[in-house]
């Protein structure tokens, strides 16, 4: 079994060193492949240990050698396989097989062909150590691992210019990449405090150790654990206020998106409160906190997602607004819950996110949807595939959203946070209605696209068929909830339904799916037949809020970045240069200064040296007088 | 080899005589043997090196004056061991990516005698010995800045010597009253350091002393507002000048608080943690922002040198092993990245004679291997976990939360603030289209500078995933250091702040 975990685990390691090799030649369409198998191999020593932990309900447990050991500190690189990480290994290696697939296809006209596979693998790597890992280091580790291939992936076309905020939100991939990593990295100071507070109370950072000594710790010590690890997750998950990176993040490669920022990375925070659960569970105020933040953000980025015109922005708003769904269920306790949305999301998400690959390949790389149009005909089954996951995301039953969406709603009823549990639903609408706005803007209607000369084609079959796992997996995932139920809460607490919320349960689901089937419909009424365009709604105050993201890159930008740049400009010049070095330099100077005079002394005089002489001695008696006066 | 320390002081010493009469085609070669032969030697130091001894070892003992207790006193523990390995390391590389043609004989020479002054610096016991090879290592970085520097290279060597000398002289007077003191207790007179530490000293002496000796090193260091002229001498000094102060000289001012200050004035220590910190953490903020308002490339580097300074000083004063430790580490750590990214600055330098951003962009796409040992390099200057900058930082963080929290939190915006400019760094520079014609045909990494920068990679990958081998030693003697500190602090603050790990090692044998 210990090998299986090492096969998993390093598998896309040993994929990310291979391609690494002809990171600088030329396309190799071989290197691709093998960096698929690979990763591939590292799915089924996952699926094998899920199988293994499924069957026995032990975790596998290895430690494989020291890494850190100063003071009383001792860290180990130790992995452990229970229903947690078995559950996020199998997901971030069954969609990053995907991905793999998909990107020879999607990247086989790129230059960089090779450099992107070494990236991608070492992304899945990274991911791998942090949802396997033992403790919090550990975590930490894949936690800037990851941050740090996602800044080399949104990056990826390094190449491309600076253009100004309004001809392009993200600047370009180089200024995304950089935010991103930046954003994440002031999350994760909050991170590092999180360990700190927890070594010192505990004296280790092992998650066993950890948790088995929260009971013994202070209130106030577990609240601020609780706040500093949440933190850490807020910019991974790119929650309110750091959420703007993830849509900047679009700049990357659409596979990218599809792998990174839907499917694995953006969900870490969601693992890191789930794993820390025990943690989470005894701070009730922090864990409100989250579950009401959670719910901020699924409105707040569903609201924005509605006026939305990029293909790949409007699904990472969604991204955003289902990653609140998943902390508003964790918060609330149902971690188990969480756990099987971020799971069935990465399925349909990620498949959203490379139909909307397919769009933009075949569309020569144009995302705004208001260009699109009428594209069913030549991509059927692009159609079909985005068709399926959005149904899925809109929670329609009998896939897969619907189950984990549908399960959320009703914690947040159950908890009795009625005012949580109508914005949740109200979003659900919205959510329903922003998706199917964008696949009818794209598919359906007049062929806008003509206009501007482009001959869309559907994407290469095998491409096609590498997809069907996560549509199937879309459609079905949901089927699978009790076998999940029962799994993880051998590990997760589990959390049932008051007898209440249970006899409602019907008419909770009924009401979610009213609004669900409200969002499509209007939808369609709106957007099916063609786009017609209302200048006046275009041009109102809320339109052009939502469309600008509430001016928040905006305010970021007034507010942090020119003042920091401003702030930096002027330590230097008027604080370095003109008071502190120049005080050294003006002390020199005076010495230099006092020499030179005292030098004009030196006449070679000898009356001069008499009234010097004598001017000294008067000098000398004053201080003797004054001295013998005093002393 | 019983004399292995000597060996190592004046090997390089010799070596730069004889150099005199090597021909000048072969200096180069020359040099290049000298240092790889030492670095060999110094590694021979560090396998026979006893690491489960947390004291001193080789110890070498001559009386010189025995009239006024100066010796020539050598030793090596966790501590300096493995700076000494890193000065070697660094001179060895710093000469192989040498692209200095001018004068290359003297210039080599100049290396050897400053390798001496430097592996001295860090094997010394006696003061005196210790004093003379702080201020000797001036006269070679003088020299180097002197004449082979930028325009201003006489103001700034000027400004060197000068500031730092000052400071040093002050701290000799802080030497010659410790061993006043020492003789009117004992009767005899002594400059071994580790006759001093067995000396219990009053609180108020031990804060002028701590004083005294806080000026030498802290000019040294440089720390905050000591240190304006740290970018002048890089600004002007060849590549191979900013090599060697970063990565080793500066580490002399840091060595010597853990060295001097900490074992001899404990108390004092304890008390000046919040003076310290106060000014580590201004160090930390506001050169990193200074480094990010830099136009040329190598001020950046610069000026996150005296950040990432702060971050050791804070190391320093956490008096826990997880702090000291980390912050010994963290010199290594620094010596490595810094040095490899000064003779990164100096390869693009050398190409276009410029070093400033606005000159480049996009260069990933002209030079790949440069820009992919350059990402390495910045990633390990942010620190990112399994590289070298992490451990260091992490473990100097981790130590000093135990001491103040909130001022660890801001001390912790460097990884936030250092993230910020290096970024700028590398987008400004590797990122973007090419515009500028005089980038589209530039060359790659020749086969002499990747042989240079691919060691430094290796070794910063190879101590960020497994520090063990080098960090388990230098915890050693910290937590001995820690332990006699403890025993020997007369107040009940110092005793209450200085935490000793459960798992010392032969406890109170620091000497």
């Amino acid at each position: 079994m210990e090998t299986l975990v090492y096969i998993a685990l390093f598998a896309p390691f040993a994929s990310s060193l291979f391609a690494a090799l002809f990171g600088m030649s030329p396309k190799q369409t071989f290197v691709g492949i093998v960096a698929s198998l690979l990763l591939f191999a590292s799915f089924c020593a996952s699926a094998m240990l899920a199988f293994h932990v499924w069957t026995t309900g032990a975790g596998i447990h290895v430690t494989m050698m020291d890494w850190i050991s100063a003071g009383d500190l001792h860290i180990p690189f130790g992995f452990v396989v229970d229903q947690v990480s078995v559950t996020m290994m199998t997901v971030v290696t069954l969609v990053s097989t995907v991905v793999h697939v998909y990107s020879i296809g999607y990247m086989d006209h790129d230059k960089s062909f090779n450099r992107f596979f070494s990236y991608l693998s070492a992304f899945v790597f990274s991911m791998m150590i942090l949802v396997m890992s033992d403790n919090f280091a550990g975590l930490f580790i894949g936690w800037e691992g990851v941050g740090v291939c996602s800044w080399l992936l949104i990056g990826f076309w390094y190449h491309k210019e600076d253009v100004s905020r309004e001809e392009n939100p993200s600047i370009s991939p180089s200024w995304a990449a950089n935010e991103a990593f930046i954003m994440n990295r002031i999350a994760d100071l909050g991170m590092l405090i999180g360990l700190f507070i927890l070594y010192w109370n505990v004296g280790s950072l092992q998650y066993d150790v950890v948790f088995a000594a929260l009971p013994d710790l202070s209130g106030s010590v577990l609240n601020a654990a609780a706040i500093a690890l949440f933190i850490g997750a807020m910019g991974k998950s790119a929650q309110f206020p750091l959420h703007t990176w993830l849509t900047d993040a679009m700049e990357g490669p659409t596979p990218v998106s599809a792998l990174i920022h839907a499917a694995t990375m953006v969900t870490a925070g969601v693992f890191l409160v789930i794993r820390a659960n025990p943690l989470f569970s005894m701070t009730p105020e922090v864990s409100y906190f989250i579950a009401a933040l959670g719910t901020f953000v699924a409105f707040f980025a569903a609201s924005m997602a509605l006026v939305n015109r990029d293909l790949k922005r409007i699904i990472a708003f969604s991204t955003l607004s289902q990653l609140g769904y998943m902390f508003a269920a964790a918060g609330l306790g149902a971690y188990w819950i969480a756990l099987f949305h971020l799971a069935a999301h990465a399925f349909f998400k990620a498949l959203l996110f490379l139909g909307a690959g397919n769009v933009m390949h075949a569309m020569h790389d144009e995302l705004d949807i208001f260009k699109m149009g009428g594209l069913k005909k030549a991509m059927k089954w692009t159609y079909i595939y985005m068709g399926v996951a959005s149904l899925a995301l809109a929670g329609i039953p009998p896939f897969a959203g619907f189950f984990s969406k549908d399960a959320i709603i009703e914690t947040a009823f159950n908890e009795g946070t009625l005012f949580l549990w109508v914005i949740l639903v109200v979003t659900a609408g919205m959510t329903a209605f922003y998706s199917f706005r964008q696949v009818f803007l794209t598919f359906e209607g007049d062929e806008r696209y003509k206009a501007f000369g482009i001959h869309p084609h559907e994407m290469y079959k095998y491409v096609l068929i590498a997809m069907s796992p996560l549509a199937i997996l879309a459609v079905i995932a949901g089927f699978a909830q009790g076998t999940f139920e029962h799994f993880v809460t051998k590990l997760l607490p589990d959390y049932h339904m008051s007898e209440h919320t249970h006899h409602l349960s019907m008419m909770l689901g009924l009401i979610v799916l009213a609004f669900a089937v409200g969002g499509i419909v209007l939808a369609y009424r709106k957007y099916y037949k063609g786009l017609k365009r209302d200048k006046k709604l275009e041009n109102s105050f809320t339109y052009k809020l939502l469309a600008n993201q509430y001016y928040i890159p905006n305010l970021y930008e007034a507010i942090i970045t020119k003042p920091y740049a401003m702030l930096s400009e002027m330590m230097w010049k008027d604080v370095d240069m003109k008071i502190v070095d120049a005080t050294v330099d003006g002390i020199a100077k005076f010495l230099y200064k006092s020499g030179d005079a005292s030098r004009k002394m030196q006449t070679g005089n000898l009356s001069n040296y008499l009234n010097w002489m004598a001017v000294g001695s008067v000098f000398l008696l004053v201080i003797a007088v004054i001295s013998a006066m005093f002393v | 080899m019983e004399n292995i320390l000597s060996i190592l002081v004046f090997f390089p010493a010799i070596a730069g005589l004889l150099g005199f009469v090597v021909d000048k085609e072969s200096a180069r070669a020359y040099g290049i043997t000298v240092a790889a032969i030492e670095f060999l030697l110094s590694v021979w130091l560090w396998f026979s090196f006893d690491t489960a001894n947390a004291g001193m070892q080789f110890v070498e003992l001559i009386p010189i004056i025995p009239d006024f207790g100066i010796s020539y006193y050598l030793g090596v523990d966790g501590i300096s061991l493995f700076i000494i390995l890193m000065a070697t390391l660094m001179t060895l590389i710093g000469m192989m990516s040498m692209s200095i043609t001018e004068n290359i004989k003297n210039m080599i020479i100049t290396l050897l005698f400053l390798e001496m002054t430097m592996v001295g610096v860090f094997v010394s016991l006696d003061a005196i010995i210790f004093y003379l090879f702080w201020e000797l290592s001036l006269v070679p970085m003088l020299y180097i800045i002197g004449a082979w520097g930028g325009p201003l290279r006489v103001y700034a060597a000027v400004k060197f010597f000068l500031y730092t000398f000052t400071g040093s002289l002050i701290m000799l007077v802080g030497m010659l009253f410790v061993a006043y003191v020492y003789h009117n207790l004992t009767g005899v007179w002594s400059f071994a350091i580790t006759d001093w530490y067995a000396l219990v000293l009053p609180v108020n002496y031990q804060l002028w002393l701590f004083a005294a000796f806080f000026v030498g090193f802290a000019i040294k260091v440089p720390m905050f507002p000591f240190h304006t002229w740290l970018p002048y001498a890089h600004g002007q000094a060849p590549t191979i000048g900013s090599v060697i102060l970063a990565a080793v000289l500066l580490k002399m001012g840091t060595y010597g608080f853990v060295r001097f200050s900490l074992p001899m004035f404990p108390d004092a220590s304890v008390m000046a943690i919040m003076p310290i910190a106060a000014l580590s953490i201004v160090m930390i903020i506001y050169t990193a922002m200074v480094a990010y308002a830099q136009k040329d490339m190598k001020q950046v580097i610069a000026y996150s040198s005296v950040s990432h300074m702060g971050i050791i000083m804070l190391g320093i004063f956490a008096m826990n092993a997880e702090g000291i430790s980390g912050s010994v580490f963290q010199m290594l750590s620094h010596g490595i990245v810094s040095g490899a990214l000064f003779m990164l600055v100096g390869v693009i330098y050398d190409r276009r004679h410029t070093k400033l951003m606005s000159e480049f962009g996009g260069l990933a796409s002209v030079m790949p291997k440069y820009a992919v040992i350059f990402g390495i390099m910045l990633m390990a200057s942010v620190g990112l976990p399994l590289t070298i900058g992490f451990v260091g930082e992490f473990l100097v963080l981790l130590g000093f939360y135990h001491v103040s929290p909130v001022l660890t939190a801001l001390a912790g915006t460097s990884i936030i603030i250092g993230a910020i400019y290096m970024l700028t760094l590398f987008k400004k520079s590797f990122f973007g289209p090419v515009t500028n014609e005089a980038n589209k045909t530039l060359k790659d990494l020749s086969s002499k500078e990747t042989w240079s920068l691919v060691p430094l990679v290796l070794i910063v990958v190879w101590l960020g995933v497994y520090p063990k081998p080098v960090l388990a030693p230098i915890d050693n003697s910290v937590k001995a250091m820690l332990a006699f500190m403890d025993a020997k602090a007369i107040t009940q603050e110092a005793k209450d702040m200085i935490k000793v790990s459960k798992t010392t090692l032969n406890r109170g044998e620091v000497k």
